[in-house]
Order: C-alpha cells, then structure tokens, then sequence
C-alpha cells in the first residue's frame, strides 16, 4: 500500500512539476506558427525524458551515487570541470527565465512590471529553499503545478481536430519558414530533455534514500509521469493550434501567451494562465536552484541535502543563495525573460552532448550497476539520443540566428 | 585558428545579413494587429482585467509604431505606399484610443473602435498577400 501510495505521489508530482516556462513557451510558439505540425518534437522529447529519468533514478537508487558523484568518480575532475562549466551556465540561463516568469505571471495579474518582481521572487525562492525540506519543493510546488491541467482541459473544449494532431505527431517538413520551424523543434527538443531534470531527479533519489525494491517504482514513475507531463504540453500545442494560429498571431510577448486559455475558459482563463505560470515557474525555480547546487557540492565533494540544517552544509546553501541572488539581476535591469528563455533553450539542445555522452559510459558500467546496467533498448535509445543531442548542438545556434 | 576566424565571421555574416524582410514585417503587422483585437475582444467580454488590457493595447501600439516605421524606411514596390501609411497610421490609432477608453470604462466607443479595427486588419491582411504573392 505504502509503494502504491509512493507511485501515485511520484507520477503526480512529475505531472505537477513538468510544465515551465521553457515548454509552455516553446509549445505555444510552435502550435501558434505550425498549427500542429510540431507535436512530434514533443513526443520525441518526452521518450527521450521518459529513459534519461529512469536511468539516473536506477542510477541512484543501485550505486547510491548520483548522477553527478559518478561522473565525477567515473571521469576525474578536469571533465567534470568542464561538464560543470557549460550545464551551470545553461541552468542558470534556464533559472533566470524561470524567475522572471513568476514576475511575468504576477505582472499579468497586477499591472506592476516584472522588474520590480525580480527582488521579492528571488527572496520567497530562496526563503523556501532556506527553510523547506526537499519534500515540500518536491511535492508542495509540483502539487501547486496541477492547476496546468486546466490546458488540457482548455483542449477538449475548444474540439480539436483529433485525426490532424494524430497526423503532428509524424515528423514533417515544412513548405516555408524552414529555419524558424527547426529552430522551434530543437527549443522544444531542448525544454524537454533538460539536464538539470537528471541531476535533480538522481539527488531526489539518494535524498528520499531510494535502494534496489525502488527500480520498478522509478520505472513506473518515470513512465507514467513524464507521459502525462508530456500530454499536458502537448494540450498548450493544441490549445495554441486553435486559438493564434487561425489569427496569424506569432508568440513574441509573454503577453500574448496570456490569452491562450481565455477562448476556451472565457471566465477563469486568463487567471489560469497566470496561476498555472507561475506555479509552474515557481516549481521549475525550486528545481532548478537546487540542481545547481547538487552539482557543486556533489562535485566538489561538499556536504549536501536540502533536509540537512543550512549550518550543516553551509556550503551548499551558499551556492544556492548566490545563484538565486545573481539570477536576479538581469531581470532588475529589465532582460526580457522570454527572450532569456528561447536562448536558454536553444543553448540546452547545444550542451546536451555534454551531459548524455558520459551518462551513457556510467549507465553501461558494472562497477555503479550491476546486473542493473543498461540492456540493449535503453543503449540503443541513449545512443539516439546522443546522436540527436550532437545534431541539436552544431545546428542549434545558427538556427537561433536564421530562425530570428 | 583559421577554422575558428572563419566560424567567427560567418556567423556574424549571417547575423548581419538576416533583417526582415517586408513580408516578415508585415505578419509582425497583422500578429500584432490580432493580438490588440482578441484583448479588445477579452476586455468586452470581462474575460481580461483592466489593467493587463490597457497595458497589452499600449504594448500593441508601440511595437506596430516600431514594426511600421521600419516598413515605411523602405515600403515594397508592390503596394502603394501612401494607403498602407494610411491604413497603419489608422490602425495605430484606434490601438491607442482603445487603451484609453479602457481607463474611461467606455464599452460602446470601445466597441465601435475594435469594429473599426476589425476592418482595418483585412485591408492589411489584403496588402500582406499581395506583397507575398510578388515576392
């Protein structure tokens, strides 16, 4: 009963806490340009997510190692400095966009600018990371993060063309606008296979101490979760599909984001949008805050745990508190965090190599797994994706510049 | 060294290179022109707040200020240049005047400008086909 109730917990957490600015912006520019056409970015991008997260949760849950602490035992510290380099600079991009999108989200909702924002969001951020126990960020902000379900809802109401979107979900190419529609698949691409998410999943694991009975319960969750979270930015795609794209409206502002659910939610649509956004921000925040700083001190060989007292890592909360305090100075100076957001995302899809080659190395040796290692369809999927992450980071920035 | 010069140099060739072109310009028109008209349609309907309406009409007005000065530095030979002055200048108008009959909570006026508005996105929308079917 216990597991079942873990299970139930896991999935609805990883609903909850799927959705971001990265994805919803990303999902809603791509339904808004290409209608549907799009929609196969995400499938693939949550395939990918689905076995990433399964194996750093099997990771840490069989060798008691995080992702991080392996790569660093596995490879040495000249590689782990530089795989720390390029994902903190990327995670830190994605922080900012996630901090100015709870300033965007109550600018929304009361008319004050999101730069004034920037200083009381980053300080609620910190004061929960300061005071809360990973459980609460864990499950308090991804329990906040269900109201994003209202997207789907959104969706069965406005009536989709079900066969169409079916047809999205096979790549295709498109007749114009080349460089824009590939520059939005490897955003979306780059939203959903976050790096950050394995490095924050993998410590969850050692901090819930997760042992060898929890590998089929990670299965589980990381299937079950990441499919829901999927569908959910499938549903801003469609929702998006249907509401800008027959306007011709092409998603530049945070603003126009804003009136995605209000055809279809006449009512309650617009605060919906804005709670859903900034719950989801605020989640994405929390996770974020704290991966970075998993990855200091898990590299460095710190004391680490978001249970422990700030006086016993003080370390660890320091990096965290830095961070939170530097991320929030581009949005005093009034950074676009949508302009932050499709650059950070396009960076991602660039840096993925770093972060997946090595993982591929660690989830293929006995030493950290065992009998759990890899079989050959989770090699034969890390191997595509890696394939797919070195396409993303040589095409990614000249795509960001032809795509505008 | 070379290698590194020479990716320098394309790239920042193709970022010089890549301005909008009049057709880009003018979807940047018509996305901008639709998006102050499903706010105004959201204010009427009470399905948006007062003061994110307000704030997003004068967001509208100042980027199709922007979008449409740079159009009119170098207007397309395949349209008239004055009318679509005219029909922009209009539009950016009746944008403004919105964002200030949300202040005055004058629903009728602001009805009858998002009428007028309505109307002036089809001639756009006619003057962006017929500069994407010359080009």
């Amino acid at each position: 009963m216990k597991k079942v109730l873990q299970i139930t917990l896991g999935i609805v957490t990883s609903v909850g806490g799927f959705l971001e600015i990265g994805s919803v912006t990303t999902a809603a520019q791509a339904g808004a340009s290409f209608g549907y056409k799009l929609l196969w970015a995400i499938l693939l991008g949550t395939i990918c997510l689905i076995f990433l997260v399964e194996m750093s949760g099997r990771l840490a849950a069989v060798s008691k190692h995080t992702v991080v602490e392996a790569m660093r035992g596995r490879f040495g510290f000249p590689f782990f400095f530089v795989v720390l380099i390029g994902i903190v600079l990327v995670a830190f991009l994605v922080l900012v966009a996630e901090l100015g999108g709870i300033g965007l989200s109550l600018q929304i909702l009361t008319g004050i600018g999101f730069p004034w924002w920037a200083v009381p969001v980053s300080f609620a951020v910190w004061i929960l990371m300061w005071k809360g126990t990973f459980s609460l960020i864990e499950n308090g902000a991804s329990m906040l993060g269900l109201v994003t379900i209202s997207f789907v809802v959104a969706a069965v109401k406005l009536h989709p063309d079900w066969g169409g979107a079916a047809h999205g979900l096979v790549p295709s190419f498109p007749a114009d606008q080349k460089a824009k529609y590939w520059f939005v698949a490897v955003s979306i691409l780059g939203a959903s296979i976050s790096p950050y998410l394995m490095y924050f999943y993998s410590s969850g694991a050692i901090e819930d101490e997760w042992d060898e009975t929890y590998v089929p319960i990670n299965r589980v969750i990381a299937t079950f979760g990441m499919s829901l979270g999927g569908f959910l930015s499938m549903a801003v795609l469609i929702v998006a599909a249907l509401v800008f794209h027959p306007k011709g409206i092409d998603i530049q502002k945070f603003e126009q984001a804003s009136l995605l659910l209000t055809p279809a939610l006449p009512k309650w649509g617009f605060f919906l949008f804005a709670t859903s956004m900034l719950f989801a921000c605020l989640g994405a925040a929390l996770e974020i805050s704290l991966a970075i700083a998993y990855f200091f001190a898990q590299g460095f060989g710190w004391n680490w745990s978001e249970d422990l007292t700030p006086s016993r890592d003080a370390r660890f909360c320091f990096t965290y508190t830095i961070i939170i305090m530097l991320a929030a100075v581009p949005l005093l100076f009034g950074v676009d965090p949508i302009k932050v957001t499709i650059i950070s995302m396009a960076l991602t899809s660039a840096t993925l190599p770093l972060a997946i080659v090595p993982f591929l190395f660690l989830m293929n040796d006995p030493i950290y797994l065992g009998e759990h290692r890899n079989g050959w369809v989770s090699n034969t999927v890390v191997a595509i994706i890696v394939l797919i992450s070195f396409v993303l980071a040589v095409i990614s920035i000249p795509l960001e510049i032809m795509g505008g | 060294m070379r290698l590194k010069g020479f990716l320098v140099i394309s790239v920042l060739g193709i970022a010089a290179c890549k301005s909008p072109t009049p057709a880009e310009q003018m979807d940047s028109i018509q996305s901008w022109l639709a998006t102050a008209e499903m706010v105004g349609d959201g204010w009427l309907r009470h399905s948006t707040p007062d003061k994110y309406s307000r704030q997003t009409l004068e967001l509208s007005h100042e980027t199709l200020l922007q979008i449409s000065s740079d159009l009119l530095k170098a207007p397309p030979h395949s349209v008239d240049s004055a009318s679509l002055d005219s029909v922009l200048t209009r539009s950016r108008g009746e944008v403004a005047q919105m964002a200030r009959l949300i202040e005055a909570k004058d629903a009728p006026e602001f009805g009858r400008r998002l009428d007028s508005l309505r109307a002036d996105q089809k001639v756009v929308k006619q003057l962006s086909d017929s500069i994407e079917s010359r080009q």
